[in-house]
């Protein structure tokens, strides 16, 4: 380590002589803060930055930002303090008793004349640690609240009208979605809440954004990244305001930070991890092709929808029709019988009168026969008229030589009559 | 592109394609059962065209509009010179 090399930090300013003499009256006599100032001024001018390795301990943080604490090895110890416009870059302060490595300049303190070192960076040993440290403290609160559950990640919507998107306004994250939604779906409206995404307060700003497009309704999805860069550029996304944001966003949030490779705490609160930007807007929106092609088939789907409610009906109606007309038959029934009854009773009436007519008919035909004048002429009888047809039944009707006509059974024969003889 | 036949507004712009689409799924299942009087099939029937032809014209559209949130939730068009 730097026990070799040789500091040689007091060769300068070591007395010039080794026996102290009184106050005399031209000696020079310091002041303490002279002392001290002229100190620090050495310190500081021959001992250029360093790294230096050692255990933390006592790290307390004041309320203006700035850090004091305490390295040391198992022999000795060293104040160290880290402004807050340094400690501010810290993902996580350091754990009591954390092996770290320490790069800073040498100093005093004049108003105690102790020396520390004004740190600038602090690594925790294992490359990564401190990042590692700070990514696992916050995973591990956010999954204690729940805020991790994949029962909490919510469906993107099928067919976002307005899409959101947090990123830097002039960052090539924001050229690549744009490029996507203007090929899958350009007929969406995108709306850019633009934010810092590295460097300080960039955490903050990024919640911001989030939180002003969630109070804006506008959005119904929101995407949330940036394009890649190193662990401590992505870092933002790291930190808790970005993460509650996205949690409390009011719309789902796809998240997609850096490359594939990267994983944030934003990607794990987020509805969706996306790897990139890009494939960010690939899963907000359905694909204009796609979609024409399942919407041209519906047209056809409500034509066969419409048939069949048209065939349906028929059906309904054939079946009230036959339920119709079994009714009716059902009702008529009785009164058809009622009909056949009536009819049958009128027949059979009207028969038997018939029959008693016809039978009279015969009996007035006989008696008619017996009285018919034809009848005695069948029987051989003859009846004699005048030409006139004047009845002669007489003998005295008969004068000799009187013309008449003799009517017999099948014709009448002129005569003349002749002789009287009266018998009777 | 007015349509007033219907008092909804199957032909409005303002109506986004998810609602079409899922409107028309509404309306797709209800004439599937066949089980709706047939006045109401066909005035379902013609809305459903309605909404297929307005989603094809929001599908056409080709020009993406980007707008930049400002303050108090207003937007305005978003100055992109990388396009196209």
């Amino acid at each position: 380590m730097t026990d070799d090399q040789s500091l040689d930090l007091f060769e300068d300013a070591e007395p010039e002589t080794t026996e102290p003499t009184p106050p005399e009256a031209d000696v020079r006599v310091w002041s303490v803060s002279q002392v001290n100032r002229a100190v620090r001024s050495l310190l500081e001018s021959s001992v250029d930055a360093l790294w230096v390795a050692g255990e933390v301990t006592g790290w307390t943080r004041a309320r203006s930002g700035h850090c004091y604490f305490t390295l040391k090895d198992d022999k000795a110890q060293m104040r160290c303090v880290m402004w807050a416009s340094e400690s501010r870059r810290l993902p996580v302060d350091p754990e009591e008793g954390m092996q770290v490595k320490l790069f800073g300049a040498l100093t005093l303190y004049e108003a105690r004349g102790a020396y520390q070192m004004s740190v600038q960076r602090v690594e925790a040993d294992g490359g990564e640690g401190l990042w590692q440290i700070a990514f696992e403290k916050l995973r591990q609160k956010l999954e204690t609240e729940g805020l991790l559950d994949a029962a909490r990640k919510r469906p993107l919507p099928a067919y976002p009208s307005c899409v959101g998107v947090v990123t830097s306004p002039t960052g090539a994250a924001l050229q690549d979605i744009l490029t996507v939604l203007r090929r899958r779906a350009p007929w969406v409206r995108v709306v850019v809440a633009g934010s810092r995404v590295q460097g300080e307060r960039a955490s903050e700003e990024v919640a911001r954004a989030i939180d002003s497009l969630g109070s804006s309704g506008l959005p119904d999805v929101v995407i949330v990244g940036r394009g890649g860069g190193s662990r401590e550029d992505l870092w933002a996304f790291n930190e808790e305001p970005v993460a509650r944001a996205i949690i409390r966003c009011p719309v789902p949030v796809v998240s997609a930070v850096g490359h594939e490779v990267d994983v944030t705490i934003s990607d794990l609160v987020a509805d969706l991890r996306a790897p990139t930007p890009s494939a960010a807007a690939e899963a907000v929106v359905p694909d204009r092709a796609t979609l024409l092609e399942q919407i041209r088939v519906l047209p056809e789907r409500l034509a066969r929808g419409l048939r069949s409610t048209v065939q349906g009906r028929k059906r309904l109606l054939a079946d009230r029709d036959d339920a119709l007309g079994r009714s009716m038959r059902r009702r008529l029934e009785p009164a058809r019988q009622s009909v056949d009854v009536t009819w049958t009773r009128l027949e059979r009436a009207l028969g038997s009168t018939l029959e008693r007519r016809r039978q009279r008919l015969g009996a007035l035909a006989g008696k008619l026969e017996a009285l018919s004048p034809l009848a005695t002429l069948e029987r051989g009888y003859a009846v004699a008229r005048t030409q006139e047809g004047a009845l002669l039944n007489e003998v005295a009707d008969f004068p000799a030589g009187r013309k008449f006509l003799l009517r017999v059974r099948d014709g009448s024969v002129e005569c003349e009559a002749h002789e009287r003889v009266n018998e009777g | 592109m007015t349509t007033e036949r219907n008092s909804d507004d199957v032909g409005s712009d303002e109506v986004t394609l998810e609602s079409r689409l899922e409107r028309l799924e509404v309306i797709l299942a209800k004439l599937e059962t066949g089980e709706v009087e047939l006045e109401e099939a066909l005035t379902l029937f013609e809305e459903g065209v309605g909404h297929v032809r307005s989603a094809e014209g929001i599908l056409s559209r080709t020009e993406l509009k980007v707008e930049e949130l400002l303050a108090r939730g207003d937007t305005a068009e978003l100055e992109n010179e990388n396009a196209g």
